[in-house]
């Protein structure tokens, strides 16, 4: 007689499961749903100025959720540095700071470039970018490689307040560019010390306009993609070049992507609110991303992006271990009950005469220590019939 | 806790409880799942029909609404399934309350038991006083009074008696033996010991709650458990009536904390007047408790009603 079935080796089993939650991130909730810029309710500007927070809701209130931080850096070396420009030890800690943490240092302890193809042996650096830093909430235990894709406006701007921003005119969607990690899933890099990561590539959303410099695209199995920066999977940092605002051949600069056909010199994409800095006004000139680094804040750069950010969507990636609890019930057990209305006196109430099978109904599992202590429990969601004919199998499976 | 969806596929929604939270964080591999039990704590089987065709028996029983599984630990597996190799028992023990056998394991008038938790409240006369609660003004000690810091072997005792409460049957099966009971105590409250009060033991757990289990098996000298003399059993002397497989007895005694500080009555008390010494009332601060029996081997448990008195 007894009321404990012991476990045995056999009837414990531990496995490990990889769930998938899809994060859509709709424009509005970047830009303008809470708000005109500049006072939107759930963007969170800080006083130190060095990123800003989106939440998914105005952040006083308490169901809130955090989603994201944006920021931008560049490195000491390129010419947006500038020891009067605005925050400029700012931007350049930044990058810095997301360098040592994503790409490391090199043999001789100096922190390394991003890298545009993930080779840190040569080729091209990413020197100006813009970081996104997804919440844990969202991305849980990593970015599902190859899921990653944002739409981003670059439709051409004059750079004054009224013109940027999808909230502003940026909505036609034939001015999007489809950023995506193509191929992640089984082509990504590891020789970062935040994880694996995936390049970024850039394509035009629609064939019907010419955005892309067709030259920048790269050779081989992304022939029609444009490398547009780095995305960190279990870290959940989007790395995002500045040259994606950028004309292929400018007064600015031969590093951009976009299409030369497409941009004229003052018409290229405008990501930074003219009046959001003394700087920019008093330059007069447009609000390019090269003005928008150089001589803008950085909020009103992630003001700037927010407003051209169309979409963003991944797949998070939860990684569930779990130990599985057979508790295998013979046909010669468990027929009984201890529960007090299964007597009268001491009869058995469910039994018409002695020959008469047992009979009892299970609602519960409970997992036990040697001790006797409950540790875990499990309801059926309803009642299920035992008697000696039966033989059962319940799987309790507890997640950690 | 809500209802289970019951409308589609069987489902089994398990959760650790508030205790497996406790042992999983203390990370000492106390949290070490080895066995499992059943219960059927929803279950009424008074719903079965025995008068009905065979289908339509258990109609009532299988349509019983089932509750979301509770993270106490103390709130589920009220109930446990038994495993019995015998298909053709008709008769099964239960534990019942003695209060039947003697002056001292007779309850309170109230229906429980209450433990003096201090000297002062069992008896102050030696300090010239009456207004302790555990003899009466003739000096015999009060019916369910338990003196909780007494090693002297007096006062009420708690005594359980498990058998099958017929007259149909002369002799309980080997198998249906209870040898080992499990009592549940909240430890901030008391500890268990023999009915003398003289031999002390260590819980074998205790929980996230404060709740203390001690293991009492029976053995040839054991104080608490023991095996009467069918022979010597009269009708009168156990509310069982029929075979009595076995006997546990014990007493509670108070726990430090109580006889040196009122902050557990203060906190979940109350006050209650009891008669005392001089044949008239006195006030006390009061804590009303359950401790729980449970046979280990058919799984029957028991809920004494318990309240810890001080003056």
């Amino acid at each position: 007689m007894s009321i404990f079935k012991q476990l045995g080796s056999q009837d414990i089993v531990s496995t490990k499961t990889l769930l998938h939650e899809a994060i859509p991130l709709t424009g509005t909730i970047l830009s303008g749903a809470y708000g005109l810029r500049g006072s939107e309710r759930n963007i969170k500007d800080y006083a130190h100025g060095m990123f800003q927070s989106v939440y998914d809701y105005p952040y006083l209130s308490s169901s809130a959720n955090h989603v994201m931080d944006i920021t931008v850096g560049y490195h000491s070396s390129t010419s947006l540095s500038m020891s009067t420009g605005p925050q400029n030890s700012k931007k350049i800690n930044i990058y810095n700071q997301m360098a040592q943490v994503l790409m490391g240092y090199d043999k001789d302890g100096n922190i390394q470039k991003f890298d545009k193809d993930g080779d840190l042996t040569g080729g091209d650096k990413i020197t100006a970018c813009y970081f996104l830093n997804f919440s844990r909430l969202l991305t849980k235990d990593e970015i599902k490689k190859g899921s990653f894709e944002l739409l981003l406006n670059v439709g051409a701007g004059s750079g004054s307040a009224s013109s940027v921003g999808s909230s502003a005119g940026h909505t036609d969607s034939a001015s999007n560019i489809r950023i995506q990690d193509v191929g992640a899933s089984t082509n990504y890099r590891v020789n970062s010390p935040a994880g694996e990561y995936g390049i970024l590539y850039a394509e035009e959303a629609t064939n019907s306009v010419d955005l892309i410099n067709a030259a920048s695209a790269t050779n081989g199995s992304n022939a029609t993609h444009v490398p547009v920066g780095l995305i960190y999977y279990q870290a959940g940092v989007v790395v995002l070049t500045s040259s994606v605002f950028l004309r292929a051949s400018s007064s600015f600069g031969n590093n951009g992507i976009l299409s030369n056909v497409g941009y004229g010199d003052a018409t290229q994409p405008a990501v930074h609110m003219k009046s959001d800095s003394t700087a920019l006004n008093a330059a007069g000139a447009a609000a390019t991303v090269y003005h928008a680094f150089k001589s803008g804040s950085i909020s009103g750069s992630c003001d700037g992006l927010r407003d051209r950010i169309a979409n963003i969507q991944f797949n998070n990636t939860i990684e569930l271990n779990s130990t599985i609890h057979f508790c295998r019930l013979n046909h010669n057990e468990f027929n009984y009950s201890s529960n007090p209305t299964y007597l009268t006196g001491s009869q058995i109430r469910v039994k018409q005469n002695i020959q008469s099978d047992p009979v009892s109904y299970i609602t519960s599992i409970g997992l036990y220590s040697a001790d006797n202590q409950l540790l875990a429990v499990g309801k059926l969601s309803e009642p299920i019939r035992k008697d000696p004919t039966i033989e059962l199998t319940f799987r309790a499976r507890l997640d950690y | 806790m809500a209802f289970q969806d019951n409308s589609g596929d069987i489902i089994l929604d398990v959760v650790l409880t508030d205790e497996g939270r406790r042992r999983l964080a203390k990370g000492d591999g106390s949290f070490s799942i080895v066995k499992f039990a059943l219960g059927d704590d929803e279950i009424n089987y008074e719903l079965f029909n025995t008068a009905a065709t065979t289908a339509l028996q258990d109609l009532s029983i299988l349509q019983t609404p089932i509750l979301e599984a509770f993270t106490n630990n103390m709130s589920s597996m009220k109930a446990k399934l038994l495993s019995l190799s015998n298909n053709n028992l008709f008769y099964l023990p239960i534990l019942k309350l003695n209060t039947l056998a003697n002056a001292s394991v007779a309850a309170h008038t109230a229906g429980n038991f209450v433990v003096c938790v201090d000297q002062n409240t069992t008896d102050n006369k030696p300090l010239g006083l009456t207004t302790s609660i555990g003899y009466s003004a003739a000096g015999t000690p009060n019916a369910g009074m338990l003196f909780g810091v007494s090693t002297d072997n007096v006062g009420t005792y708690i005594k359980i008696d498990a058998g099958i409460n017929s007259t149909n049957v002369t002799e309980i099966d080997e198998s249906l033996i209870e040898t080992e009971f499990s009592i549940e105590i909240d430890s901030r409250l008391g500890s268990i010991v023999d009915k003398s009060g003289k031999v002390f033991l260590s819980p074998t757990a205790v929980d996230d709650d404060f709740i203390a289990t001690y293991i009492l098996r029976k053995t040839p000298n054991s104080p608490f458990v023991f095996t009467p003399s069918q022979e010597a059993l009269e009708a009168a002397s156990s509310p069982i009536n029929g075979p009595i497989a076995s006997t546990l007895e014990f007493k509670i005694r108070s726990s430090q904390d109580l006889r040196v500080s009122n902050y557990l009555f203060d906190r979940i008390g109350s006050t209650n007047t009891y008669t005392n010494a001089a044949g008239t009332n006195s006030t006390t601060k009061t804590i009303d408790s359950i401790v729980r029996i449970t046979g280990l081997s058919t799984g029957y448990a028991l809920d004494l009603p318990v309240r810890f008195a001080k003056l």
